[in-house]
Formats: C-alpha cells, structure tokens, sequence
C-alpha cells in the first residue's frame, strides 16, 4: 500500500470490529532533508489494531512523547527530533573519548552495565560518564554454586550448602563468565558510583530514573511456526472451527468438531498433537459446561509446577531476572524485606539468599511475607515453606524472618497487615510471578493491590508476566491468541531429555489452557496482558520503570545455555525490561517498577 | 589525530540527513564495543543493542509476518512477509500458508547486511526494509536468519542462505499461479549482497532457478588495498581496519581475503563464463570505501558474459537504505521494483 508522504496515519481500510486503528499523532518536525517526492510510506510499529479507549491514550503518550523522530522510532530508537543535534554531538563526543581514554573500548564493553539502549541520548551520557571515571577495582563478586539444577529447586534442605558456599567464596576472583546460574549482584557498582557523583548534572538522565512514557498496548500477533503447517492444517482448521462454532453457540456442530479433532490429533506428532488435545478438552468443557475443574490439591499443582521449573526456563528466567533487580534494589541497605505475592513453594529464594549472604560487607537481615491461598486441605503449606527457608537461612548464616499469609486473593490485602516498618530502617521489595494477571477477573481488584503497594513504599516491584493478550473481550480472538501461544510453549518444551518432566510440565500448561478456553468471570484467572499492557497499567497507578541491564541479561543468557534442547530460547531486551522467547516469540516479561516520586532522588 | 577524526565526522554529516547520521554512527560506535582485538565478539552485549521486533500477523500498512523454522537441526529460522491483498484481518495458523492469488508474484529472499556478524532477520532496521520492499514490488519477502560468524564460519551463512533457497522453492503455497513455479529472487545488503552471490551460484550448479540477483552495497574485497579503500578509509563511517576485521572472523582461520568467499574473481575465484548465472542488479554506494571491489565484482560478471546492471549512486553511504528520507532510497527502490517486475504480464 503506497502512500503520500511517510508520517504515521491509520489505515483507513481496517473495519475490523474489534480493533480501531489509532489515530496518527501530531506529526513531528519533518525530516530535515528535503523530503523525497516518492510514494513510499514510512512504515510504523505502532499501528496495530486498538480499541478506542486504548487508542486515545497512545495519542496523549505521542503528544506527551514531544516529537520522537518517526524513522528512528521505526527502527527501535527513542530520540526526540529536537535532541537530534544534541545527540549527534554525543556520538562525536564519546568516539572521540573512546579514542583517547586507554582501554576505553574495553572498559565499555566489558565492565559497563548498560541499560535501555532504544534511549540513544541516555546510553551515550552513560558511557560518556563511565569513561570519565577510571573504574574501581572489580568486586569480588558472588558466586552460587548450583550448576546442577535438581538440586537448586529442592534447595531449602541444605544438605552441603556450608561447604558450597565457603568453595564458591574462594571462586569468586575466578573468571567472571562462568556459566553456572548465578546472581552477580554488583556487577554494575561502577555506574552506581558514578551516577551517584554526577547526580546533579544527571539527574533528568540518570540510567535508573528516566520515566518512559506510558506505552501503547498495540496488538501485534507474533507467530512462530516450527513445522510447516501442511501436514496439520486440517487439525488446526479443525480447532479453529470449532472454536467458531463455540462462539457463534452452534454448540451440536462444535461437539462434532471436537470429536474430529481427537481423530486427526492422534495422527500428529510432537507439540502439535498435544496442544490440540489440551485445546479440544478446553473446547468440550466449555461445550459441556464441566468447568471449573475440580479443585486440585496443592501438592499436586506444586510438583506440577516443580516439574515446570526442571524442565523449561521460564520459571528460573523469571525468578533470576527478578532477584537480579531486587538484589540491586537492596545494594547498601542492611535491613530488607521482600513482599512475595507468588509465594508458592518459595522457590525463587533461596538463591536471593545465598546472594545476599555473599555480599561484600555481609548479608542483611532478611525478612520474607509470602502470600498465597489457602491449602484445600488446611495444611500451613506456607509456614512449611517458611521454615524450610529458615533453616537454609541459618546454614548461611542470614538473620531470617518469615511470615505466611494465607489470602483468597491478593485484593484482601492491606498494608497495614503487613507489619510494615519504617522505610529508614528497612528496604522493601514486593515481587509477583505470574500472580497479578489473576486480579484481572475481578474488576477494581488489581487497582486495589496496586494502590496497596504504592502505601507500602517499596524500593521496587517486580513482576514477570506471560507475554500474550488472553484477556481481550472476544472469546474467538482468545483462542487464537492462545493457541499460538501455547503451540510456541509446546514446542520449546520438544527438546527436553527427561519425558516425565515434559509430560508434567505439559500437564501444569494444560491447566492455563483449559481456564483461558473453558472459563468466564471470575473462574477465568488466567487472563494473561502483555508488557505494554502492563506498562499502561503501572503507569497510571503512579509507577515509574526500573530498567535492567546487560548484566542481568547477559547472565540470563548463560542460564539458558543450561536447558537441553534449549538452542531456540532467547533472552530479548525491551526499553528496559526483559523477556525470554522461544525463537522470535516472546512469552514472558520481567519488568520493575518503582514509585514515581522517587525519581526526584538520585541513588 | 583527534583534529582529522573531528574532520571526519563532519564530512559524514554533510551527505546524509542528521537521523540517519545518528542512527549510522550509533552503529559504528556499538560496534566497535563489540569486536574484540583477538578476534572474538561480544554476542551478549550485541543482542543485549540489537533493537529487534517480533512477527506480526495483523497487517500493518498492507503487509503481515510470521517466522518458521526452516530447518530444526541448526534452529534456522526465516521471516516470512507477505502483501495483505486486501483481506484486513489478523492471520491465524490456518491461514498463514495460504496460496498466494497471483498470477506472477516476485519472492525476494533476502540476506540481512551486517558484516556475517551483526543482526538478525527480527533487526528492526531489516524487518523495516523488509515490509517496504513487500509494499514496493508487491513481492512476497523471505528474510533468511542466517547463521553469523565468528561463531560461525564459512560457510554457514551460505549453507543456510542455500537450504532456505531450496526451503522457498519447495513450498508450493508461493507459486505464482501462471506456470506454478515459485519465481525466486535473491537480495542483499553487505554481507547479505555476499551471500547472495555464493547462494545463487550453488542454485544454479545444483539446477535451481534464480530469476535475478540484487546485491546493495555487497561486500567483497582483497588483500590488495585498493584506492578506493584508502581514500575513504575512516570518511564516512567505516574504516579498513573494521573490514579487515570481519573477514578475519568470516573467512576460514588463516585464509586470506583473495579467499573465493570474498573475492570471487580474485585469483583463487572461479569462472562464470558460460553459465546462466542470474540478471544481477547491483547498488555501489560512491562513499563506500569498498567500491573497488564491488565494481570489480560488476565487471567480473560482464567479462563472463553475464546481465548486469550497475547502479552507482555517487552521494551515498553505506546504510542509506535503511531510512527512505533520502533521493537513493527511492532511486534504488525503483530499480529493484523494475528488477523483479519485468517478467509481468
């Protein structure tokens, strides 16, 4: 489609019910050559399908943007069109220091931490900062031993832990790249010194404080295809047939249909014939009304998710990233608590732990509140969890404090049950993985526990979330999103060795499927948004980001080089945030938020 | 020194608008933290820059995409691009791989630049040229992720460039409906110009048909220095030293750059004379200080009897079809739709 000139406009020929295209912003300052008299349309990323209410939004994130340069926008970088100069002359500037600083390259290369590089000007400044200052001798940094990944998971039995720890101490000076899976917590004290000392001038640009914009939920629809489609398109053309006629209540079609699809799934092989099992079970559900399904114990959907986390990355990427952002959050702070809204069986923890009691200087004391529901069979399942913890912590010599919190849902919660100290005294941090999409079932709740953690004052929030929209108001438009995004989980799960740990894993993914097809209201929790999504949403509740950097990427990078099989995942930074993908896929994002007063005070 | 860098940069600056200026430099400068002296590459970081963007089936500005992988074995994966025709709504897996309704619909499959070592098919800046040439020439773009040195030597990235060629010409969903056959075009930038070459002379030694070759600014070179190397060497973005360096990390360990992969009619290249080597269309960029060996390239093929057609743009740098608000971009745009539409009714 040829257009008039390259400015961001609408497609005018997109009369999709469920999508409105967002309307063009005010056009920025035009290129400053003089334009080509060409036909060719500069072709822009935000122009997915929204709804109207999204749409007005991104126009005030576009005004409030103040004139990004459209093309560079294009091509993933932030720059407004008036700083265009500016940052001209900070390219010219940092090239010209990399010339005459001596190992200049290599110290931005090698020690740096950067961060959210689509922020061209800020990048820059960084480094133009970081040459300034010879760097400080390399920090012992800590080292967890726990390459082999079974017993990490079981890791609150310490069993060896001492004597672990007193090797992994003396590994330290070692070299820095080992690829265990490990926190190096202060990798990037460099930059803190630094910007700490140049708070002044900095300020507005400082790398951890610059509030982006609120952005777009445009809805691209990634797909991944691992096998050519032509041997299962009639399975697939099933599924969405019968999804179809689920829709439109042809429900004496959609049965016939769901039989048909077990028929044509046994004729598959690999990630496609389970998907569509998983699928057309959800289907019939819904046609028969069996939903929900009966409640489970929670032992069964720990080991589950136990068998998950052996298997895949995703749960370990989204604990380490976090840890990694909370482990920064906590840098100098000597008393700290962690707010767990995933408490589950706690198995993001001890690795914080064993991070924490490695800390130059010694560990500080360690408080955790882990949240979750109540057991079905009334067993303290969270001060199981706690306890556990609590010996590990004595193993590794870390004053521990625990408290569980049994809570139907995490709207219940308030701050003041929460015991909170003062913040001179003690650093909070609240973490969720995979919790807050649950909230969404309820209308107001998620507005209500957001407005709980903003009285809780924390250093920092972190959340991972699956990265899909399964929550959008069309049941047809859920299905499809869904069955894509599973199809692409399936398939990275095809590589792993260990066939139980597979089927378990596929067991614990079937259940999402099974609530994301079968349920409404307030059964359907899994109502997965995408990081632009919750972006929008932390926003407004009065969030600014905290961005991750190349260490934590780099280091995530190395964990997945762990997964057998494991060649297709990638780990992908975001304007700040990061996501691990199967391929090109993303499907999950670790983001971190802070409060949006604090970016008035420098660290 | 630091007075002639300065001279430098304001040189470049004078050629090209001030946001391709930024986004060029801001390459060159990442880059550079990226080559490590004894060879290896700092892939964390460079994935960790790399501003990338996923597939997206719900068509924007008339095109949609969609990644598969091509071959399981060595995760080859290829980005898929395909015009709208009008239908206006989100593709589904059901409808992903539906036959194209053309008579003759050029499928360009395309090799992203980066030296063998930098990008990706889901680089912004490739996925963004990508959906222009799909609205350009109404063309199906299949943009191959090809696999990248140092990690990954010659020949890799051809042997990839090759299994997706013959992964296109098997799909029967892309055949133009006039003599359903899939009309096959191979287009690159730097490397991918290389690769194109090495890729459409394996398809024809193997009797696959190519109907053309477009190669931008494609990289070729030497052990002889030539003038055009010297007398840009460090003017308008790229120095010597950085090519020298990637074809170090490319080339086979101790092989030299008269090695075929980098000169094909160099002294240890092979003959074209007599075969039907495809129509090649190739863009030489005047400030690119690899131009000698690109028109040597061009003259090469001539010599051998082959169609080419040279298109030399003399104010141009490297990178200036990243962004269109520049006379090449369209001038070049224009040739390859011609390029790749002549043989429509």
């Amino acid at each position: 489609m040829k257009r008039e000139h390259h400015h961001l406009h609408p497609n005018p020929h997109d009369p999709s019910p469920s999508s409105v295209p967002a309307p063009s912003p005010p056009s920025s300052t035009p290129p400053t050559t003089s334009t080509i008299a060409g036909a060719y349309s500069g072709y822009s990323i935000h122009n997915g399908t929204t709804s109207s209410g999204k749409s007005k939004l991104w126009d005030e994130c576009a005004a409030a943007d103040g004139g990004m340069d459209e093309l560079l926008a294009v091509v993933g970088y932030k720059v407004r069109s008036s700083d265009m100069a500016e940052v001209a002359q900070k390219l010219e500037q940092l090239e010209e220091a990399m010339g005459n600083a001596r190992d200049g390259i290599s110290q931005l290369s090698n020690d740096t931490v950067h961060f959210n590089p689509a922020d061209i000007s800020n990048w820059l400044e960084t480094m133009i900062n970081n040459l300034d200052v010879p760097p400080p001798p390399p920090p012992p940094l800590p080292q967890q031993h726990s390459v082999d990944s079974s017993s990490s998971s079981a890791a609150f039995l310490p069993q060896t832990e001492s004597s672990t720890i007193t090797t992994s101490v003396d590994r330290a000076f070692e070299d820095s790249s080992s690829s265990d899976y490990d926190l190096k917590a202060i990798a990037g004290k460099a930059i803190y010194t630094t910007a700490a000392a140049t708070a002044d001038s900095l300020s507005p640009s400082s790398k951890r404080v610059k509030p982006s914009p609120a952005e777009s939920s445009s809805s691209t629809r990634p797909l991944v295809l691992v096998d050519s489609q032509e041997n299962g398109i009639r399975l697939v053309h099933t599924l969405m047939a019968c999804a179809e006629a689920v829709h439109q209540n042809n429900l004496s079609l959609a049965e016939a249909l769901v039989k048909q699809i077990g028929f044509l799934a046994v004729s598959q092989v690999g990630a496609m014939r389970k998907v569509a099992t998983y699928f057309a079970e959800a289907l019939a559900r819904r046609i028969y009304g069996l939903y929900p399904e009966n409640p489970i114990h929670h032992s069964f959907s720990d080991m589950l998710q136990i068998h998950f986390y052996e298997t895949c990355p995703y749960l370990k990427f989204a604990h380490f990233t976090a840890n990694q952002a909370i482990l920064e959050a906590f840098q100098g702070k000597n008393r700290v608590h962690v707010i767990d809204f995933s408490m589950n069986q706690g198995m993001q923890w001890p690795a914080l732990m064993q991070a924490l009691a490695l800390r130059p200087g010694g560990p500080p004391a360690f408080r955790l509140t882990g949240i979750g529901p109540p057991a079905a069979d009334n067993s303290d399942h969270l001060q199981e969890v706690g306890w556990k913890l609590a010996q590990l912590a004595e193993t590794i010599h870390v004053e521990f404090e625990y408290r569980g919190f049994v809570a139907n849902s995490l709207a219940d919660l308030d701050a003041s049950m929460l015991e909170l100290r003062p913040s001179e005294t003690e650093a909070v941090a609240v973490n969720s993985v995979f919790e807050l999409h649950k909230l969404l079932a309820r209308p107001g709740a998620v507005e209500k526990v957001l407005s709980v953690v903003r009285q809780i004052r924390p250093e920092i929030v972190t959340v991972v979330e699956q990265e899909a929209n399964h929550n959008g108001p069309g049941f047809l438009d859920r299905f499809t999103e869904s069955l894509h995004y599973y199809s692409t989980m399936f398939d990275s799960l095809e590589g792993s060795v260990n066939s139980q740990d597979k089927v378990m894993s596929e067991v614990y993914l079937g259940k999402q499927i099974c609530n994301v097809v079968a349920c409404e209201g307030v059964d359907r929790v899994e109502r997965h948004e995408t990081l632009g999504q919750w972006r929008t949403r932390f926003g407004s509740a009065g969030f600014t980001p905290v961005h991750l950097g190349s260490n934590a990427f780099k280091q995530a990078s190395m964990l997945l080089a762990l997964f057998a099989g494991g060649d297709g995942y990638r780990v992908e930074e975001n304007n700040g945030c990061l996501m691990l993908g199967w391929h090109t896929r993303p499907l999950i994002a670790t983001s971190a938020w802070q409060l949006a007063t604090k970016s008035v005070v420098a660290h | 020194m630091a007075e002639s860098n300065q001279l430098n940069l304001n040189e470049s600056k004078m050629v090209v608008p001030l946001n391709m200026w930024v986004l060029i430099s801001n390459f060159k400068l990442a880059y550079n933290l990226l080559r490590r002296p004894d060879g290896t590459f700092n892939r964390d970081l460079a994935e960790f820059l790399d501003r990338k963007v996923p597939a997206n089936a719900s068509p924007v500005d008339g095109v949609f995409s969609f990644d598969v992988v091509v071959e399981r074995e060595t995760s080859l994966l290829s980005r898929i691009y395909r015009p709208d025709e009008g239908e206006n709504h989100a593709r589904t897996l059901v409808d992903i791989e539906k036959p194209v309704t053309s008579e003759v619909i050029p499928v360009i499959i395309f090799f992203h630049g980066g030296s063998f070592a930098h990008s990706s098919a889901d680089s912004a800046i490739y996925d963004t040229l990508c959906r222009r040439l799909v609205g350009i020439c109404n063309a199906v773009v299949v943009s191959v992720n090809y696999r990248r040195a140092p990690e990954n030597r010659y020949p890799c990235a051809y042997d990839d460039g090759w299994t997706a060629l013959q992964w296109v010409s098997s799909r029967s969903w892309l055949q133009s409906r006039k003599d359903k056959k899939v009309h096959i075009y191979l287009a690159g930038d730097s490397s991918g110009g290389n690769i194109v070459h090495h890729v459409a002379r394996k398809a024809v030694e193997s009797g696959v048909e190519v109907m053309g070759n477009i190669l931008l600014n494609p990289l070729f070179g030497g052990e002889e220095r030539t003038e055009s190397e010297k007398r840009l060497d460090g003017k308008y973005f790229v120095r010597i030293q950085d090519r020298d360096w990637y074809w170090r990390a490319f080339l086979p360990e101790g092989e030299n750059k008269d090695h075929e992969a980098c000169n094909p009619f160099g002294p240890k290249g092979r003959s074209l004379e007599g075969i039907p080597f495809p129509k090649s269309l190739i863009v030489v960029a005047g400030l690119d200080l690899v131009q000698d060996w690109q028109l040597a390239y061009a003259k090469g093929l001539e010599k051998a009897g082959q169609n080419v057609k040279l298109l030399y743009l003399e104010q141009a740098t490297i990178g200036f079809y990243l962004l269109p608000n520049n006379e090449h971009f369209s001038t070049v745009m224009d040739e390859i739709k011609s390029f790749v539409s002549s043989d429509r009714s």
